[in-house]
């Protein structure tokens, strides 16, 4: 089925606001720091995937509708895994190169525009995958 | 998607994730209201879910609910953002901030009625 371009569209649009502290500071409040989360995927909830998965360097992980990066980029800088972000809205894409770049996470990530019935990598190229609230 | 999912997975590899849907057993108002309510691509039921998973082909498939921890942070959303209204509004436009907030009092009315649900859902890539 392909993407509702009504749903990419409104991703798009709040991927494109500006970053302000009143949004940095609900963000802290609700979701337990700043990693770009606008959804219903809490640090502790990030966590638990670390366990449910056994994320470790060297581990390959794919993450599906990463929006800005969340929750990948954490997963990647919490446990030393790749992380490969996938998603379809480009400026939440740019934002979560631009927090890996920051993070000192560009060696150990990318990011790859494409829609998640249709990702172009090869088969068995991942150890593991996640997606908050994608599906 | 998670048969594209699971063709990308190495044969020990596994996929985990936090999904909202609609339980199973509601009347046909019940189910409109949910859908109504939730995110906008919320449809699938509960059942769904995990008779996806295994015709994908993914083999020891768990569940764990994690909707009173939807329900806090849909409120917390809320609550927070109407304390930063001011700033927010002139970031977001009133109008959308707005249609955000009444949308989050949807879905947390939704959930305490039961209607939404979100779970952890850990399966495993299981044989060729």
């Amino acid at each position: 089925m392909a993407p509702d371009k009504k749903i990419v569209s409104r991703f798009q649009d709040r991927y494109s606001l500006p970053v302000t502290d009143a949004a940095l500071a609900v963000e802290r409040e609700v979701i337990g720091a700043n990693v770009g989360a606008s959804g219903y995927a809490t640090v502790a909830q990030a966590d638990a995937l670390i366990r449910r998965l056994s994320l470790q360097p060297g581990t390959r992980l794919l993450d599906v509708g990463a929006g800005k990066g969340w929750p990948g980029l954490y997963l990647a800088q919490r446990t030393g895994c790749d992380v490969v972000l996938t998603d379809i809205p480009a400026p939440g894409l740019a934002a979560a190169a631009r927090r890996a770049r920051e993070q000192d996470l560009a060696n150990r990530s990318s990011v790859v525009r494409a829609a998640a019935e249709q990702l172009p990598f090869r088969p068995g190229t991942f150890d593991a995958i996640v997606h908050t609230d994608t599906l | 998607m998670l048969r594209a999912c699971r063709r990308l997975l190495r044969p020990a590899g596994k996929i985990a994730f936090y999904t909202i849907f609609i339980p199973s057993g509601l009347s046909p108002s019940e189910y409109r209201r949910a859908a109504r309510s939730g995110p906008a691509a919320v449809t699938s039921q509960r059942r769904e879910q995990g008779h996806l998973l295994r015709s994908a082909g993914f083999t020891r498939i768990e569940e764990t609910d994690v909707t009173e921890a939807f329900l806090r942070t849909t409120r917390a959303w809320l609550e927070a953002r109407s304390r930063y209204a001011g700033e927010l509004s002139e970031a977001e436009g009133e109008a959308p901030f707005r249609d955000r907030q009444r949308r989050y009092r949807l879905q947390a009315g939704a959930i305490e009625a039961g209607l939404l649900r979100r779970s952890l859902f850990v399966a495993a890539r299981g044989p060729q």
